[in-house]
């Protein structure tokens, strides 16, 4: 295996000064949002997509990618400090992590998730280098069929895995598809609900959606909820867990790193899903069941473990066949979209230094946040004093002046506008903003693919089912639709959404 | 009397079918095609269609099957956060970058009924300083900061 000489030729890249300073910058900023509640990594990689612009493709992506995972890290200290989740992938945390706090462990609590997530990401990173090649080699053999495929399987995993009604999810993924087919049909050549104006012509501009649906939804809606609340913060005594709860937490954190890694390459799976799984995992299995409620540390490595292992092989998809599985990812393909660079097989033959140099940077951004996590963890506490009445006008403007930037556009202002007024109904009506984005962002890819399929077939449908792995792929979705109907899951899907 | 019980999945249902709706109206034009060569209307087609359908259905459960209501809502936060947006979109080409981003914060602002005016006008100015730093400055961006009359 030349793994190691694929590893070399990314840290070439990855640890020059500038990408060093980029990582640090993503991982600090991913940090601060993961600790602030009210704003997450979708809308912070939205506003940040307008800066990335004029950076090199390589700074961009492994800032951006930063951010993702930085917030994981960060997510955890206000859930064990605040009993708030940071980040929705920390709300499991507050259950066990407070409660250590409350009993004096918090800078244990801290630690090991800290240690934990790091030790996840050392996994992730090398399960993707591991991985992702022979995972692009394989899907070199795929065509059209199979990518459609592909695609049905991603959608219909998003929606399964989706909270709440599983309609309104099909229900949002078909509109999605349909907002990604505006602009101009690249076979015809016809302006398709363009309705004649010209920044439609390209198509619905990914970043203002992005923006309104999630960023914008998100602040009316938490002015809606509540003010400014009081927050009492936790005090921390030492960060040295004991000689006990080190012995509890490694198996802990080996199968949340397990089970993470595991659930971040499915599609829709992302960090979300793989603490909420590990969560549950950690209650059935653990030697210390009784312990849980009261602040058990299992309940905090495993699903801190968890979240950074789902956060970093989500990455395997988009890098290896140029599918999103989550909206951070759709956001990443946005990324490369932006910066000339087609997301799928051919990026690791063709720019090596691009796919290495972003994995290395991944293993080195795990290595940065946890020295800015534990030493520095005064710092990000005292962030959390800042008011909800000031953070959110600063969001709202930097995602004005970054819209605009885009091309200059009142449009895409009014446009935001539109999709936050959109986005800010569709939480009120309990309808997920996740499998709309990811529709979007696969609208015109799974046109384009299905025209190319009936061409090939002429016109014969059944070609899906003819070609062995694209019939393995339907196969494999028609299984995660069973799921659902079988009751028992429906019933752990609800109960593991509930908590 | 109809009685709706399930007010989310009725209106989010309703609010499908208009969409859908719409989308099947505008795209009529379009050339709907062949399966072996499908015209630029195919997909757009199916797709209103399907969600039509599925807003349809989804009314029509609201309408049988009782759920939980709509979280209330307020006007002020909506109000003052779109409002913000738009004027920023009418007043950057105006008046340039560091006014827009003035008056965006302070209306903005408005949207939080804790809001003190001190502390949002510092908070204006230091945001206005900021983007143009950021985006004019260092990434160079084709911005004006200033565009009195332009």
């Amino acid at each position: 295996m030349d793994i190691l000489q694929n590893l070399g030729t990314g840290f070439a890249v990855s640890v020059t000064p500038l990408n060093l300073l980029f990582c640090l910058f993503g991982c600090l900023i991913g940090t601060l949002i993961g600790v602030l509640p009210g704003i997450g990594p979708i809308a912070t990689i939205a506003m940040l997509l307008p800066v990335t612009f004029s950076l090199s493709p390589l700074g961009a992506l492994i800032m951006l990618a930063g951010i993702y995972y930085g917030a994981q890290y960060g997510g955890s200290t206000t859930a064990v400090l605040v009993n708030l989740p940071g980040e929705s992938s920390s709300v499991v945390t507050c259950i066990e992590g407070y409660r250590m706090a409350q009993r004096g462990r918090a800078g244990s609590a801290l630690a090991v998730a800290a240690v934990g997530s790091f030790f996840a990401g050392c996994v992730g990173t090398v399960l993707i280098a591991a991985f992702a090649p022979i995972l692009a080699k394989f899907a070199e053999e795929f065509r059209s069929p199979e990518y459609f495929s592909l695609m049905v399987f991603g959608l219909v995993a998003a929606v399964v895995l989706a909270h709440g009604s599983v309609i309104k999810a099909v229900a949002m993924i078909v509109l999605g598809l349909l907002i990604g087919l505006v602009g101009t049909d690249t076979q015809s050549g016809v302006a398709r609900f363009t309705f004649g104006i010209p920044e439609l012509y390209d198509g619905v501009d990914f970043v203002p959606v992005a923006m309104g649906l999630f960023g914008f939804a998100e602040i009316m809606g938490n002015l809606d909820r509540h003010g400014d609340q009081p927050r009492s913060t936790a005090k921390i005594a030492t960060l040295w867990p004991t000689r006990a709860e080190i012995r509890r937490a490694i198996p802990a954190v080996l199968r949340g790193t397990a089970i993470g890694s595991f659930l971040g390459i499915l599609p829709g799976g992302g960090a979300v899903l793989a603490s909420f799984a590990a969560y549950t995992m950690e209650k059935k299995v653990s030697r210390f069941r009784n312990e849980f409620g009261t602040g058990a540390i299992e309940g905090v490595a495993g699903p801190e473990s968890a979240n950074n292992a789902g956060a970093q092989t989500s990455f395997i998809p988009l890098l290896t066949l140029g599918i999103p599985s989550t909206p951070v990812m759709a956001l990443m393909m946005g990324a490369m979209t932006i910066q000339g660079i087609a997301p799928g097989t051919a990026i690791i033959t063709e720019r090596p230094e691009l796919f290495w140099g972003m994995i290395t940077s991944m293993w080195v951004g795990n290595l940065m946040l946890v020295i800015i996590n534990l030493p520095l963890i005064g710092i990000w506490v005292s962030l959390l004093k800042v008011p909800y009445r000031i953070l959110f006008p600063c969001i709202l403007v930097f995602c004005c002046v970054g819209a605009y930037s885009i091309n200059n556009s009142t449009f895409l202002i009014m446009m935001m506008a539109g999709f936050a007024v959109l986005g800010y109904a569709f939480a009120k009506l309990a309808c997920e903003g996740a499998p709309f984005l990811l529709g979007f962002v696969l609208g015109p890819l799974m046109e384009e693919n299905l025209r190319r399929s009936m061409v090939l077939s002429f016109g014969d449908p059944t070609i899906f089912l003819q070609r062995p792995i694209s019939l393995c792929i339907l196969l494999l979705a028609l299984g995660i639709v069973a799921l659902i109907v079988i009751p028992q899951f429906r019933e752990t899907r609800e109960e593991a959404f509930q908590e | 009397m109809i009685r709706v019980k399930h007010p989310q999945d009725f209106w989010a249902g309703i609010l499908f079918l208009v969409v859908g709706g719409l989308a099947v109206w505008f795209g009529r034009v379009y050339q709907f095609g062949t399966a072996t060569k499908m015209g630029p209307g195919y997909m757009p087609t199916v797709l209103s269609w399907i969600m039509v359908l599925l807003g349809l259905f989804l009314a029509g459960r609201g309408l049988l099957e009782s759920g939980p209501g709509i979280e209330r809502s307020l006007i002020r936060p909506q109000v003052f956060i779109i409002g913000a947006i738009v004027i920023f979109g009418l007043l950057i080409e105006r008046v340039g970058l560091a006014p827009a981003v003035v008056v965006a914060t302070i209306v903005a602002s408005l949207a939080s009924k804790e809001m003190r005016w001190k502390e949002t006008l510092i908070l204006a100015v230091g945001l206005a300083i900021l983007c143009a730093v950021l985006f004019v400055k260092l990434l160079g961006q084709p911005l004006n900061i200033f565009a009195w009359g332009a």
